[in-house]
C-alpha cells in the first residue's frame, strides 16, 4: 500500500468526527431498537445489556446529549474554517460541500448513464451522493436532537408547549430514526463497502488519503484541478502505517456488522416496528 | 484463483438469496408462551390458582389461520337494556349493564387500547389510571381521569409536578394514518404522512439509486472482462470486429 502515489482527502478533524458519529449513532441505534422491540424477548435481551429499560434510556439520553455536543462543536469548527473575506469562493468552490448546480447536472448524466444515454459523469472532489450524505445528517441531528430534548424532559415541555404536542415528537423522533437507520446500514454500506472496487472497505474515511490512481478514473475533475493550480505535490502523503490500518479494518467491521445485525432484526421483527 | 473467486461469489450470493427469504416467510411469532396477549401477561391472573385454562394460552399477535370458539368478542356483547344508553363517555360506571361483565379482562374488548408504551413498556395496568370498580367514564365527574384533575389524580402518580398541559399527552394513541385521525388528531395525522413521505422518499430514491449503480457497474466490469478474454487467446482482429458492433 506504501508505494502508491495517496493524496489527502480527509483531515484528522474530518476523521474524528465520522469515528465519533459513528459510535454515537450506532450506540443510540442499539438503545434505541432495544426500547422499540421492548415487548419481544430480543427487545429485553438488548435492554437488559444497559441495565434495564431506565439504562437503555439512560445511556440513550446520555450520548444524545453527546451528540448535541458534538454537532454544536462541529458547526464551530466548520464556521471557523471558512475564509470570511473571501466567503463567497469559500463556500460555493469545488472544494466546498455546499450543493452547487453541478451536483444537478451531475445526478442527471449519472441517470443519464444508468439508462445507457450517455457517459458516467466526471466529478470533482466531492459528489452528490456524497454531499448527500453530509447534509442529511445536517437535517437528522437538528430533528433527532430537538425532539429527543424535549422528550428527554416531558415536564418542562409540557410548560410551554401542550402536552399532546408530545405524541406528535414521539412521531418524529422515531420515524427519522428509522429512516437514518435504514439509509445507514442498506445506502451508505452498500457505497462504502460492497460496490465494486470499494469492497472490503472504503478506507479513505480513516486512512485520511486516497489511491491518487484510482480517483483519477472517479474524480477526475479534482485531479485536473490540482494539477492545474500546481498543489498536487503539496498534497500527497505516505500511506497508513499497518498497525493502523489493522485497527481501523477491526473497528470498522464491528460498526458494520453492528448495523447489518440491527438491520437483519428489523426485518425479522419488522412487524413489531411500530410508527408512533 | 478462480474456484476461489467462485466460493466467494457463491457465498455472496448465498446470503442475498438468505436475506430475500427473509422478506418471504412470515416474522417470528413466539405462540406458545402462556400468555392470553402478548402485553397483559400474568396481570390478570395475580390471584390465579397457577392452574391455566386452554383459553388462556392464546397465541400472540400474529395469530394462526386457526380461531378459537368462544373466545372472540360476542356478537351482542350488551344485554338488552344497553339500548338506553347511547353514550357510554359521562357515566359513573362505564360498563353498566356489559353481559357477562365480572368475567371478562379488559383486553378481551379494549385489545387496543393495551397497545401502547404505559402498557407494553411501564407495565402498568388499566386500572392503575382507570381506577378500581365502578369504572368510570373518563368525562363523568368524578373520574380521577376527568381532565379537571387527571393531571393531579393520575398522571403525577409517576410523572411527579405534572400539570393540566402534559395530561393532554394523548395516552391511547389513534392510528397516525387512519382516516378518521385527520379530524380527531389532525398534527399527528399531518406529521406522520409527511414523514412517511420523507422516509419513502428518501429511501425509494437512494435504493433505487444504489441498485442500479451496483447492477450498472457489475455489467459493466463484466462485459470488459469478456471483451478482454478472448483478446488474449486470439488474435486481435477480433475485438476490432466486435467493436463497432457495441456501438
Amino acid at each position: 500500500m506504501n508505494d502508491q502515489v495517496r493524496i489527502v482527502r480527509f483531515s484528522i478533524f474530518d476523521r474524528l468526527f465520522h469515528v465519533g458519529i459513528m459510535v454515537t449513532f450506532l450506540t443510540q441505534a442499539v438503545t434505541g431498537m432495544g426500547r422499540l422491540l421492548y415487548s419481544t424477548a430480543w427487545g429485553k435481551g438488548v435492554v437488559n445489556l444497559f441495565g434495564g429499560y431506565e439504562g437503555a434510556t439512560t445511556v440513550h439520553n446520555t450520548v444524545g446529549i453527546l451528540m448535541i455536543v458534538g454537532f454544536v462543536i462541529h458547526i464551530a469548527y466548520v464556521l471557523a474554517k471558512v475564509e470570511w473575506k473571501s466567503w463567497h469562493r469559500s463556500l460555493f468552490d469545488a472544494d466546498s460541500l455546499v450543493p452547487r448546480w453541478a451536483d444537478a447536472v451531475h445526478l442527471g448524466q449519472k441517470i443519464r448513464w444508468f439508462v445507457g444515454l450517455g457517459p458516467p459523469p466526471a466529478f470533482d472532489r466531492w459528489t452528490y451522493w456524497e454531499k448527500f450524505d453530509y447534509w442529511a445528517v445536517f437535517w437528522g441531528m437538528p430533528l433527532l436532537g430537538v425532539t429527543g430534548l424535549l422528550l428527554m424532559y416531558p415536564l418542562v415541555t409540557s410548560y410551554f408547549l401542550p402536552g399532546w404536542v408530545l405524541n406528535v415528537l414521539v412521531l418524529f423522533h422515531r420515524a427519522e430514526a428509522l429512516l437514518a437507520m435504514l439509509y445507514i446500514f442498506i445506502i451508505h454500506f452498500t457505497i462504502g463497502h460492497f460496490r465494486r472496487g470499494m469492497f472490503p472497505m472504503n478506507e479513505c474515511m480513516f486512512a485520511g488519503s486516497v489511491e491518487l490512481e484510482e480517483e483519477a478514473k472517479e474524480k477526475p475533475l479534482w485531479i485536473a484541478r490540482l494539477q492545474e493550480e500546481g498543489r498536487l505535490e503539496e498534497v500527497m502523503v505516505a500511506g497508513p502505517p499497518h498497525w493502523y490500518r489493522v485497527m481501523y479494518f477491526i473497528f470498522g467491521y464491528t460498526a458494520l456488522l453492528t448495523g447489518l445485525y440491527l438491520l437483519f432484526t428489523m426485518i425479522v421483527y419488522r412487524n413489531f416496528i411500530e410508527w408512533h | 484463483m478462480r474456484s476461489q473467486r467462485l466460493l466467494r461469489r457463491s457465498i455472496l450470493w448465498m446470503a442475498l438469496g438468505g436475506l430475500g427469504l427473509l422478506l418471504v416467510f412470515p416474522a417470528v411469532a413466539p405462540a406458545q408462551e402462556e400468555v392470553t396477549t402478548s402485553i397483559r401477561r400474568y396481570k390478570d391472573r395475580e390471584a390465579s390458582t397457577g392452574y391455566y385454562e386452554d383459553y388462556e394460552v392464546k397465541p400472540r399477535r400474529m395469530r394462526p389461520f386457526v380461531g378459537v370458539p368462544g373466545v372472540l368478542r360476542p356478537s351482542f356483547p350488551y344485554s338488552p337494556k344497553t339500548g338506553n344508553i347511547r353514550i357510554r363517555t359521562y357515566l359513573a360506571d362505564a360498563h353498566r349493564s356489559v353481559k357477562f361483565y365480572k368475567a371478562q379482562s379488559c383486553v378481551e374488548c379494549h385489545a387496543e387500547e393495551a397497545r401502547n408504551v404505559h402498557t407494553t413498556r411501564g407495565n402498568i395496568t388499566c386500572r392503575q389510571c382507570h381506577g378500581g370498580e365502578p369504572i368510570a367514564s373518563i368525562a363523568h365527574y368524578f373520574s380521577p381521569l376527568n381532565p379537571v384533575r387527571r393531571h393531579a389524580y393520575v398522571c403525577s402518580k409517576c410523572h411527579e409536578g405534572s400539570d393540566a398541559s402534559f395530561a393532554t399527552y394523548v395516552v391511547h394513541e389513534p392510528k397516525p394514518g387512519a382516516l378518521e385521525t385527520r379530524k380527531t388528531f389532525p398534527s399527528l395525522f399531518y406529521a406522520n404522512w409527511f414523514m412517511y413521505l420523507l422516509v419513502v422518499g428518501t429511501l425509494g430514491f437512494f435504493i433505487l439509486h444504489t441498485l442500479v449503480w451496483v447492477g450498472k457497474e457489475s455489467y459493466h466490469h463484466l462485459r470488459e472482462k469478456m471483451q478482454r478474454e478472448p483478446e488474449a487467446e486470439s488474435p486481435p482482429e477480433k475485438p476490432e470486429a466486435q467493436e463497432p458492433e457495441n456501438e
